[in-house]
């Protein structure tokens, strides 16, 4: 099925919608509740590093733990592919004569399709943790790495258990369903020759494995039957407990929100066993390579091998709450998923996955591994744009219009100019817009386009003089693709605003794009065009205080990807770093500057986090704004949960980007604020035109906007 | 708050009974009750059953550690009745002296290491019965384990 019908179908599924929506809400709370009185910058930083080695600190710890456990006679099989994996795990099953398997649940077995291995050999593994024991019963795989069946609900459960058992069963009573698994399952510990567990750390100063698990299910799978398989991927090997401890802290609070699981048990192979002929337990450890050594010693994809297997980057993904991990994710899941698909699958079964990313760099800020998962996403979406093609038309546009600067911008007056037929001005606010566009997908048709300004910002820049405006004081601000097209105001605002407090304010010769459309389209050979273009047009650092933006993504773009794409050429790597310190959003500018404002009129105001300016800039008005205009503030719900723009996502997912703008509607609703308050042209564009679309009378304002409208400087 | 007020806090969030008594306390309701299965070095006690499919009823032991950062208890129960009654009994009750009373996780990392050196290990850390929030993400408790743990807490300092 091609990547879009499978997200169509995902996102009709209410019971998904509902399940996932409700997880997000609830896990946030939960998570913030777990880390309370924690520093979480510096326990994700103590993880990240003490999983920062290359591949022969890794083979050291895991000769290490081999050498351990080897001495008290336990097994160790060094799989290189899954397929060795799974024949090894076969085979064992095999000489013991056992027909069962019972398994706790493992992520890395769902990675070498254990399962469908073993049945395909006569072998009947059984799932003991619940959620994974309803996926095998419903004969499908897991949704979530930690919630595996989070896409179902209890009347479905209800279904498969009642198929399987032949009982009848309340398809209200969960209670009654967890009592049923408990019945079945604990003569499957009882019955199986061997039993299975994954491995949540794997401590190399005593060959010891650590399992993190709430149902108990693991602790009986590796107590009862005679044998114990362990398979465990080389990257979750650490030093000793006082590592393996750092993890456990951050693993369940990350994942579910919990401070711990029930259960975290440690174990050491060959422990007493009376099913065991010798009384003591055979003790098997697979260690999977399946693609992983290689990139211990990539200077980037080693990150993805930090991953404690949490599943937060796919709880806090906006995208992934649209459409779950069936679609967001293979055999991994969430932003993590996106990435392991492309280093263990191969880049072909993840070219289509990696482009629902939004970059909205959520996991990034929540991974407690530090992963930068978001960057990874996004250079691996550059690796695929490249290597398989991209959208052509998109690519037409990049090449010949966005990279060219002088036809972009003949092409864009033109338009401004002829486009009088189909502008009209919208009722609820007054704002001109495009009332119908022609042939527009109706999938598409869910927020209204605002209409390209008559006069570009550097054309007003200039004909109303303000390059006159001289002062000792001195910004250099880029205006961007937003403002200079659609946008003019809320540049020309921040201008006047910033004389008024006697700074000038110089613009760059010519309006180039920051190149993040193609970035984010996974298109870097016009990336590179179009970061050259306004890193030239751009004037150098000296004599400015600041290079202020009003839009984070171009401003993010400048101190991060222009780094990124100007590696082989050392000047402009000079220039794009010294420029990329300066970069400031304008809010920070004002608060820095100790700029003075009493408020005007009095209306509720609400405020949306852009999440480049958080997550980029490291930035975010809210307090700023709140501070300023006292008790007319009111606050928004996720005010930093992405609006579903993503640039040109928000044409390629249109649905995904609508799901996701409903949900910022609601809370905008819900704080009941006439006026919402942002700083970024692009959520301004989005969040303004779902609001028009649907005949809601809430304003949005630019920060520079509301200060203009709304504010006078004392 | 102290070690003690904060293992507290953190056990009760997960639904443990929590009980501080005195030595003389614990003994009257070793007198009372009956367990299934006991293990309370301290007190001379044991009381040895190899639990089965049909589990037993309640489990008894004394801890290694409670560590106050979770409200966790520690068991080492490397011996296999031990490890059955923990994991099959329908109610678990634990003792732990206070003088067992940690702060943080990492203060059982030299323990770990200890029990873990020579052939074969198994410590439990356990907070709480066991659950699960797999069906729509509602809290149940005892899908697999215990349905109920009590957690004695001996004011022995």
């Amino acid at each position: 099925m091609k990547i879009h019908d499978q997200i169509n179908e995902k996102l009709k599924d209410e019971v998904l919608y509902k399940n996932l929506k409700n997880f997000a809400t609830a896990y946030k709370a939960s998570k913030e509740n777990a880390y309370k009185g924690l520093d979480f910058e510096s326990l994700r930083t103590r993880v990240h590093d003490l999983k920062d080695r290359d591949l022969n600190k890794v083979m050291q710890q895991f000769n290490q733990f081999r050498e351990n456990v080897e001495k008290h006679g336990c097994k160790v099989f060094q799989a290189k592919t899954g397929e060795d994996a799974c024949k090894y795990i076969a085979d064992v099953m095999k000489k013991h004569n056992a027909k069962y398997m019972v398994k706790s649940k493992s992520m890395t077995s769902e990675e070498i399709l254990l399962n469908h291995h073993l049945e395909k050999e006569g072998l009947q593994p059984i799932e003991t943790d619940l959620g994974e024991w309803i996926l095998q019963l419903a004969n499908e795989h897991p949704s979530h790495m930690v919630m595996p069946a989070i896409h179902k609900t209890r009347q479905q459960v209800a279904k498969i258990f009642a198929d399987y058992t032949g009982e009848e069963v309340d398809p209200d009573d969960i209670k009654a369903m967890v009592e049923i698994a408990r019945r079945f399952l604990r003569d499957s510990y009882f019955k199986s020759g061997v039993g299975m567990t994954g491995a949540n750390v794997a401590v190399a100063s005593t060959g010891t494995i650590g399992l993190v698990t709430n149902e108990g299910n693991a602790r009986l799978s590796s107590t009862v039957p005679p044998v114990h398989i362990v398979l465990v991927g080389y990257e979750k090997l650490c030093d000793d407990f006082n590592q393996a401890l750092d993890i456990v802290r951050v693993l369940p609070k990350s994942a579910t929100g919990q401070t711990i699981t029930s259960y975290t048990t440690w174990i050491k192979g060959r422990t007493p066993s009376y099913k065991n002929e010798e009384g003591i337990k055979e003790t098997h450890y697979v260690f999977l390579d399946n693609g992983r050594l290689a990139f211990f010693e990539h200077p980037k994809f080693k990150e993805a091998l930090k991953c404690v297997r949490c599943g937060s980057c796919a709880n806090i993904c906006p995208a992934y709450e649209m459409v779950g991990g069936h679609v967001y994710g293979d055999r991994y899941i969430g932003s993590i998923g996106l990435i392991l698909t492309a280093l263990y699958q191969g880049d072909e079964a993840a070219k289509d996955i990696l482009k629902m990313c939004i970059g909205c760099r959520a996991c990034s800020f929540n991974c407690p591994s530090g992963i930068d998962l978001q960057t990874l996403i996004s250079d691996l979406k550059l690796v695929v744009g490249k290597k398989y093609g991209i959208n052509p038309v998109k690519k037409k546009v990049f090449k010949n219009l966005v990279a060219k600067p002088d036809r972009m911008k003949s092409v864009l007056s033109m338009g401004a100019n002829f486009q009088f037929p189909l502008t009209k001005t919208c009722k609820t606010n007054d704002e001109k817009i495009i009332g119908t566009v022609p042939m527009l997908p109706k999938e598409m048709d869910f927020r209204k386009f605002p209409a390209l300004a008559s006069k570009t910002f550097s054309k007003r820049f200039y004909k109303d003089g303000y390059d006159q405006f001289t002062s000792d004081r001195k910004v250099f601000f880029y205006p961007g693709c937003a403002v200079e097209y659609f946008y003019p105001e809320m540049g020309l605002a921040m201008v006047k605003l910033l004389q008024k407090s006697g700074i000038q304010v110089d613009i760059p010769k010519k309006a180039a794009c920051c190149g993040i459309p193609a970035i984010a389209s996974g298109d870097p050979d016009n990336a590179k065009t179009m970061i050259f273009n306004t890193l030239d047009n751009l004037q150098g650092p000296k004599d400015y205080e600041a290079l202020l933006v009003l839009c984070p993504t171009c401003g993010g773009a400048i101190k991060h990807e222009f780094l990124d794409f100007t590696k082989e050429d050392p000047n402009r790597y000079k220039k794009a770093s010294m420029l990329g310190d300066m970069v400031t959003p304008i809010g920070k500018f004002l608060e820095e500057n100790n700029i003075k404002f009493k408020v005007k009129g009095n209306m509720k105001v609400t405020y949306h986090t852009p999440c480049h300016d958080s997550r980029s800039l490291d930035y975010s008005a809210e307090s700023f704004l709140s501070n300023l205009i006292g008790k007319q503030f009111v606050p928004l719900t996720d005010s930093n949960v992405c609006c579903g723009f993503g640039g040109t996502y928000s044409l390629d997912f249109a649905r995904i980007s609508n799901g996701i703008l409903d949900k910022k509607i609601e809370n905008i609703q819900a704080s009941q604020a006439e006026l919402l308050v942002t700083d970024c042209p692009g959520c301004v564009m989005q969040i303004n035109g779902g609001l028009m679309h649907k005949k809601v009378p809430v304003k949005v304002l630019h920060l520079t906007e509301f200060i203009e409208n709304y504010l006078e400087i004392v | 708050m102290n070690d003690l007020e904060r293992f507290i806090e953190k056990s009760e969030l997960v639904g443990s009974e929590n009980l501080v008594l005195s030595n003389d306390e614990f003994s009257m309701i070793l007198k009372k009750e009956r367990f299934d299965y006991v293990d309370v070095p301290s007190f001379n006690l044991k009381k040895d059953i190899r639990a089965g499919e049909e589990g037993i009823g309640t489990a008894l032991v004394e801890v290694d550690y409670g560590i106050a950062e979770t409200g966790t208890v520690v068991v080492d129960s490397c011996e296999e009745n031990k490890r059955l009654a923990t994991c099959l009994a329908e109610k678990l009750l634990v003792v732990m002296p206070l003088s067992k009373l940690v702060s943080t996780l990492n203060h059982v990392a030299d323990f770990l290491e200890e029990r873990t050196t020579d052939m074969g290990g198994y410590v439990a850390f356990i907070t709480g019965a066991s659950r699960t929030a797999d069906i729509e993400r509602v809290l149940t408790v005892g899908v697999h384990g215990p349905k109920e743990m009590t957690v004695y807490i001996l004011n022995d300092l």
